[in-house]
């Protein structure tokens, strides 16, 4: 079958797009929170003020929608492969958050983060090729 | 201010508990399904297995937990330090699927993940 061969690559693949989404998500209620306007949460009655504000923002809605979806790729994901193999590979906002800042917001990193990026990819690399050792569940 | 920094230590471990509850919840509902998801159809209808699942719902009230817990230490804490220790989380996960899913952790699973941690720290400290 097709999906045994290349299972961890498609695997890999999702993860890789469920962050994205998640940054997406964490963008979206940013957002929704500085549209809401400045506010000095105080009191319960303020949280409330502002959770109902944040409701009628379309970027909350956003938000919550792609929240739902890495939902489903993560429970899609742990129906495929082990709990301590996908983890790990899902640590891969830690590379694109750096990268996304380089290329939108012409941010510069230090000699040290690039090689933390370089540590966390091949550390990604060993732990997909752990998996292989269960390519019959797959 | 040493009181602070334990209080802040606590919590973080705190929420890396929480999550990895969350995840051993999650996982071992997932596995009870005994469901092979191969298109979207079967996507939806497992989405829906799980969701009358109570494993899955444990799972989310641990998930709603660690995010509240994780915001409060975030608006506590300085944020390399809390990225840098929050990235043991790593090695919690890996210990609880060892011990509790009963998942076989090799050598190299191992290594690759001390790697992922020593690259956050990295990355959180740069």
């Amino acid at each position: 079958m097709m999906f045994k061969k290349n299972a961890i690559l498609k695997i890999i693949l999702l993860l890789v797009f469920s962050d994205i989404l998640e940054t997406f998500s964490q963008f979206c209620f940013k957002k929704s929170a500085l549209l809401s306007g400045p506010f000095q949460i105080k009191a319960f009655s303020d949280a409330v003020t502002f959770a109902k504000t944040s409701a009628l923002s379309p970027f909350l809605w956003v938000a919550l929608i792609s929240v739902f979806l890495t939902f489903i790729i993560w429970a899609t994901v742990l129906s495929k492969v082990d709990l301590s193999v996908a983890h790990p590979i899902a640590s891969f906002s830690y590379i694109l958050v750096p990268l996304v800042s380089i290329v939108f917001f012409h941010e510069k990193i230090a000699a040290l983060g690039w090689v933390g990026i370089i540590f966390i990819l091949i550390g990604a690399i060993f732990v997909s090729l752990s998996s292989k050792e269960k390519e019959d569940i797959l | 201010m040493k009181e602070q920094l334990f209080l802040i230590l606590f919590l973080i471990v705190l929420t890396s508990a929480c999550d990895t509850l969350c995840q051993l919840f999650l996982k071992s509902s997932i596995n009870s399904l005994k469901f092979s998801v191969n298109s979207v159809k079967k996507v939806i209808i497992f989405i829906l297995k799980l969701a009358v699942h109570p494993g899955a719902w444990i799972a989310l009230t641990f998930s709603i937990a660690a995010l509240f817990l994780w915001l409060f230490v975030l608006s506590k804490a300085d944020l390399n330090f809390a990225f840098s220790v929050g990235s043991l989380h790593y090695i919690f996960i890996a210990f609880a699927s060892k011990l509790i899913l009963k998942e076989k952790v090799g050598i190299t699973r191992w290594l690759g993940t001390i790697s992922i941690v020593i690259g956050i720290i990295l990355v959180a400290i740069s």
